[in-house]
């Protein structure tokens, strides 16, 4: 039953997306041009790529925001790297790795520690975003020379532009009409899917998120799966910030800071429970598209992108109120049926 | 029944369904002025929602509260409060962080001083000596169940409930828990008493109500009740006592053990040793609090910080993962099954897969090998389900707990303990648990049965173990009738053992 | 020694006294009173924003949406004194605003059953979205200059805004000390069903603190209004995270059942003070973020530990305590008793 459900919220969504475009389409005939429609997920990918990675720790019943501050911390090693004379392909292992290691530790302090996930990624969302903002100057300090004036400091304010396009092609380029970053979205969506719902892996973060305690007695390795999972959010974060400086043309290290509510809501809104123990990666892709065609839509529809927070916060308030709602009435029913059976075989017998 | 003064508390034809389980069949319950009213069960048989009922935490599905002969909603612990109605729990509920003083006027209406003044002299007349002003998580848990008790008087309770109050307690902490129960019901206080303890239920009660399947099947005066009665009414209907000689016993002679326990140490329990060999079940009789659970956990690595050596199907396990003990050949059945046992919400069948996940040979489980899996042991141990699709919240306990044994057995373990085994499910399936136990030991298995139970380590055992206050002692060989273990697991100098 | 490192707001007072007497060993020019007030002065925004979120993170909630209340708050300050209101009002007007901001969330949370980070992260867009619609996106800036009066006024060379602030914690210190009310707020947080059995109205109790969370808010909208004269649109932006690191610094547990009013002002104290102490020790400023992540992850770490060490202690003490009583018992009575029983 409960599988059934949660089937059908994606399903939902899926509805809610192709009204959604037919809605805005038949208001604007041109937003439903599909080669202006593919390229306009080029503005909000990012959140999509973040948010799966969140989906998986959520599915744990965690917590991990310091994912945003990740994305700057990314983009600001590749800038660096690339401008201190690395080459462009090693700059974007380097950031990958430095992603996967700020995840890695920040499952390391939740898995060891009791402290609630939420502050522990609160510190590191301010670590990580004072790492980045702060690696220019300490470059400098520690007396890296750089070509050009003002040394690696000048890069602080006005980021790192002149990327070579071998790089900025997995933000700006094509393949025919599919948007290079589109298709690394749908890869590592993908990938988080078949590593949820076909592996072992998957299983245990499931495992974990309906109870930690019962996965502990039952032999899961615990800590280990913790660690691997944050490490896995911290690597899609990164990912997300390279895409998103790839796409600007340039590594800044604030990057992506303003994504947090989006990924936040992608993810709840895309049917997990932030209890744990229930997601979905398709749903955190497909909510993530609903919220994303939806703020292009209201600017193409020329309706201020000052309402669109608040729409979107509705939608997060709304879809879990609705979810309560269904489950509080679904208790009540069940326990009434069981009363009336149970009284009626006694009363019989 | 009593024609002149209405019980303090009544309750009339009360039911209560959980998420489509019946805890609670039509129960009348009853608690008279001055006088206390014991209730005994096992765990799970209802004792603790008719306490929650009468607090006022839980409304009944159907039925009625009377309070002094009136019919009495009590939607919230504060309305029972205002009907003189205090529940003093099991785990005291004590703020660590404000004063005694504050933790002894926490909730309480009216002028600070005044009260104050009345928490003072209500902690002397019961005997709490403490600093008021030190941080309450410093109290010792003698300390913190007087508070509750303060906080019932304080309330003008003329009915004290008291859950469990003597578990964590030493025994010259529970005489003067005694002596404070004989004043309270001196004034007219009508209090219900809630303990495992068999010999304390007949020293401190003047009725004793004994609890089972949701309904009651003994209530009677405590004087005309002896602790075998008492042991006999809280079985189930169809137990009776084995028959030694008849019931065959798998134990394999001369094999080497599959479990050695060799100077086990921790904080509950100290020096434990135990052998278990192949196809014998070691039953090992302990009362709640007598370190039981601790030393088990301990074996399958729970508690990392216990010391002494532990060898499993042969090979010493110096340290110790749940994952690790099971790779080795031993499994663990919980003895809290919704906290450590059974994954509620999920499929039935992706609990008892979970079993086999952590091992080697769940690395690359299909979905088609974990339905299999599952359907196997569905269908072995008779576990009652629409579909293994269907989640184990609806279920009822006997149910939940096969699928747990299930998920125990996945990884084909050489050596198995089960803690409380069948707490809180009905006869039938406790039968089954039993049976399932049996075809265990056929097939070679060591099991150990930890239970407070008398009447199921009697049943289940080839060989008793008593665990009293972190000691094991090993009753003598072939000694398992109900007589001597209940005599040497409680106390019971007057009843039972004597 | 145990006791002192169980109090957090000492711990975190004497490592910010500590802080700054390191800084001074490098630059004298930290311990002049001016730069002291100057801490104190730029810390009062996110002191009352602290104090708010204090209530909310003590019944063992989260309110992620302070700034953007503050920054609503701010707005309609504004527009009550362009509409030419006199101060006290207008300063009415921004309080109530945020006090039903802050109980809108309440009701979400306490009624509906949304988990208030949900809660709170979608009420921080929506207020925020709506502060942009009222002002068309622009910033206010033509409000009465008398505003500032406030700000600049000094008093024994000490800010009119940093005593009225003094004064207003004082004052809820002692309404905190003195109403019994206020002890619902570390029950709830410290054990809700345990509150909730002693009759405590555990829902009422978490509505007042989503409330009073808007409610400073508010507040710290005012101050923030009368220090710089204008209302951008970024005020209070990011503030309900640095709001939720400063009273988790200062003691507050996400548990819950912790801390006081002197955890939110000492840990804004702590995070307004390592930005000072930065410019002091000639470090750019674009490290005042990881240095501020690193202390609250130490701190909450080292709670941890300490806690769990605590924790153990007490453990041993009891078991050591029962088995004391019990020797006694055993010596006099049981022995003879175990043994029969074997035979």
């Amino acid at each position: 039953m409960k599988a059934s459900v949660f089937k059908s919220w994606e399903f939902m969504l899926a509805a809610v997306l192709v009204v959604e475009l037919i809605v805005l389409g038949l208001i604007n005939p041109a937003f439903l041009n599909i080669e202006n429609l593919l390229f306009s997920t080029s503005d909000f990918v990012h959140v999509i790529i973040a948010a799966v990675g969140l989906t998986l720790v959520i599915m744990t019943g965690g917590m991990d925001i310091s994912g945003v501050s990740i994305m700057g911390l990314a983009s600001i090693v590749l800038g660096l790297s690339f401008v201190a004379g690395v080459p462009i392909g090693a700059c974007a292992v380097l950031a990958l790795a430095v992603g996967v290691g700020a995840g890695a530790f920040n499952g390391t302090v939740i898995a060891k520690t009791d402290v609630n996930p939420l502050v522990i990624t609160l510190a590191m969302l301010f670590f990580y975003a004072g790492v980045a903002s702060g690696l220019p100057t300490l470059l400098d300090m520690m007396g890296f020379a750089v070509a050009g004036a003002g040394g690696f400091e000048a890069y602080q304010y006005e980021g790192i532009s002149g990327l070579p396009k071998s790089f900025t092609w997995i933000g700006t380029g094509a393949l025919g009409w599919v948007p290079v970053p589109l298709i690394i979205t749908v890869v590592i969506a993908a990938g988080a899917t078949y590593l949820m719902h076909r592996t072992r892996f998957g299983r245990f973060l499931k495992l974990i998120g309906v109870s930690a305690d019962v996965a502990r007695f039952t032999g899961v390795p615990v800590t280990r799966t913790l660690v691997t999972v944050y490490a896995l959010n911290g690597f899609a974060a990164a990912v997300a910030g390279l895409v998103l400086t790839a796409y600007f043309t340039s590594a800044r290290s604030d990057l992506g800071a303003e994504a947090l509510l989006n990924i936040i809501t992608a993810v709840v809104l895309g049917g997990s429970s932030i209890y744990g123990g229930q997601g979905s990666v398709l749903g955190t892709f497909l909510a993530g598209l609903v919220l994303g065609f939806l703020r292009q839509g209201l600017l193409a529809l020329g309706i201020s992108s000052d309402v669109v927070p608040v729409i979107v916060g509705a939608l997060l308030i709304g879809s879990v109120a609705l979810k309560i709602g269904m489950g509080v009435l679904g208790t009540r029913r069940a326990n009434r049926l069981a009363y009336e059976t149970e009284r009626a075989a006694v009363a019989n017998g | 029944m009593t024609d002149t003064t209405p019980p303090l508390v009544a309750l009339r034809g009360i039911w209560k369904v959980f998420e489509s389980v019946t805890v609670l069949r039509g129960i009348d319950f009853e608690i008279a002025p001055g006088q206390v009213h014991a209730l005994l069960g096992g765990n799970g048989s209802g004792k603790s929602t008719i306490v929650k009922i009468i607090s006022g935490a839980y409304t009944p599905t159907a039925g009625t509260v009377e309070v002094n002969g009136t019919p009495v909603a009590l939607k919230k612990p504060s309305d029972a409060h205002e009907k003189g109605i205090y529940m003093v729990p099991q785990e005291p509920h004590i703020f660590p962080n404000l004063t005694v003083l504050e933790n002894l006027t926490m909730g309480l209406a009216g002028d600070r001083a005044e009260n104050a003044r009345r928490a003072e002299k209500a902690a002397q007349e019961i005997g709490l000596e403490a600093d008021f002003s030190a941080p309450g998580g410093e109290l010792s848990i003698a300390n913190q169940q007087l508070v509750e008790i303060v906080r019932g008087l304080l309330r003008n309770a003329h009915v004290l409930i008291l859950d469990e109050p003597t578990s964590s307690l030493t025994r010259r902490e529970v005489a003067s828990l005694a002596a404070q129960i004989k004043h309270l019901t001196a004034q007219g206080i009508g209090i219900l008493f809630i303990s495992h303890r068999l010999n304390e239920v007949l020293d401190f009660s003047d009725r004793v109500s004994v609890l089972r399947d949701g309904h009651f099947v003994l209530s009677r005066p405590a004087s005309e009740l002896t602790a075998e009665q008492l042991v006999e009414a809280m079985l189930p209907e169809d137990f009776t006592p084995h028959d030694a000689d008849a019931r065959k016993c798998y134990r394999i002679e001369g094999a080497h053990p599959v479990l050695q326990v060799r100077h086990l140490s921790g904080q509950a329990f100290r020096d434990v040793n135990f052998d278990v060999y192949p196809g014998e079940v070691v039953g090992i009789s302990g009362v709640v609090g007598s370190g039981r659970t601790e030393f088990a956990e301990a074996i399958f690595g729970i508690d990392t910080e216990a010391t002494g050596e532990v060898v499993i199907a042969g090979k010493p396990a110096p340290e110790r993962s749940p994952q690790i003990c099971q790779e080795m050949g031993l499994s663990y059945v919980p003895e809290d099954r919704h906290a450590h046992g059974i994954f509620l919400a999920l499929p039935s069948a992706q609990t008892i897969s979970s079993g086999v996940m952590s091992m080697p040979e769940g690395r690359f489980m299909s979905s088609a090998e974990e339905r299999n899996l599952a359907t196997r042991f569905i269908d072995k141990l008779r576990i009652k389900l629409s579909s293994p699709m269907q989640s184990a919240k609806t279920l009822s306990g006997g149910n939940q707990q096969k699928i747990v044994l299930a998920k125990t057995l996945a990884p084909e373990p050489r050596v198995v303990i089960l803690d409380e085994p069948t707490r809180g499910i009905d006869a039938r399936a406790r039968q089954d648990v039993y049976r399932i136990i049996r075809d265990l030991t056929a097939d070679g298995v060591g099991v150990v049965v930890i239970s407070s139970e008398v009447g199921e380590i009697s049943e289940v055992s080839d060989r008793v173990l008593i665990m009293k206050r972190g000691r094991l002692v090993e009753l003598a060989a072939g000694v398992t009738g109900v007589e001597q273990i209940s005599a040497a697991t409680f106390d019971a100098t007057g009843g039972a053992g004597a | 020694m145990m006791k002192i490192l169980k109090s957090r707001e000492l711990l975190v007072l004497f490592l910010l006294v500590a802080m700054i007497l390191a800084v001074a060993t490098q630059n004298k020019a930290v311990l002049y009173p001016f730069t002291l007030i100057n801490i104190v002065n730029s810390s009062l925004f996110l002191m009352l924003i602290a104090v708010g979120q204090m209530f909310v993170v003590q019944t063992r909630g989260i309110d992620v949406s302070v700034g953007a209340i503050a920054g609503l708050s701010a707005v309609i300050f504004g527009f009550a004194l362009n509409a030419g209101m006199p101060l006290p009002l207008a300063m009415i007007c921004a309080l109530i605003t945020g006090a039903l901001a802050g109980a809108v969330n309440a009701v979400g949370v306490v009624f509906i059953g949304i988990p208030p980070i949900i809660m709170t992260l979608g009420t921080l867009g929506a207020y925020r979205g709506f502060m942009r619609v009222l002002t068309g996106g622009s910033w206010i800036e033509s409000i009465p200059q008398n505003i500032k009066s406030f700000a600049v006024t000094r008093y024994m060379s000490i800010p009119l805004m940093v005593w009225a602030v003094a004064v207003l914690v004082i004052v809820v210190a002692v309404l905190l000390w003195r109403i019994r009310a206020a002890r619902n707020f570390y029950a709830v947080g410290d054990n809700a069903d345990g509150a909730y059995l002693l009759g405590i109205n555990v829902k009422a109790t978490r509505f007042a603190a989503f409330t009073l969370s808007g409610l400073f808010a508010g507040a710290a909208a005012i101050v923030f209004v009368g220090q710089i004269g204008f209302v951008p649109m970024q005020t209070g932006n990011g503030q309900e995270l640095k709001a939720i690191a400063a009273v988790v610094l200062g003691g507050v547990s996400l548990m819950g059942g912790t801390g006081s009013i002197w955890s939110a002002v000492i840990g804004s104290l702590f995070l307004t003070a390592v930005d000072s102490m930065m410019i002091f020790l000639h470090v750019p400023g674009s490290w005042n973020n990881a240095v501020a992540g690193a202390v609250l992850l130490g701190i909450v770490v080292f709670d941890y530990l300490i806690r769990r060490t605590v924790h153990n202690r007490q453990l041993a003490a009891r078991a050591a305590e029962m088995r004391r009583a019990e020797a006694d018992q055993d010596r006099s009575t049981n022995t003879t008793e175990t043994r029969e029983m074997a035979s």
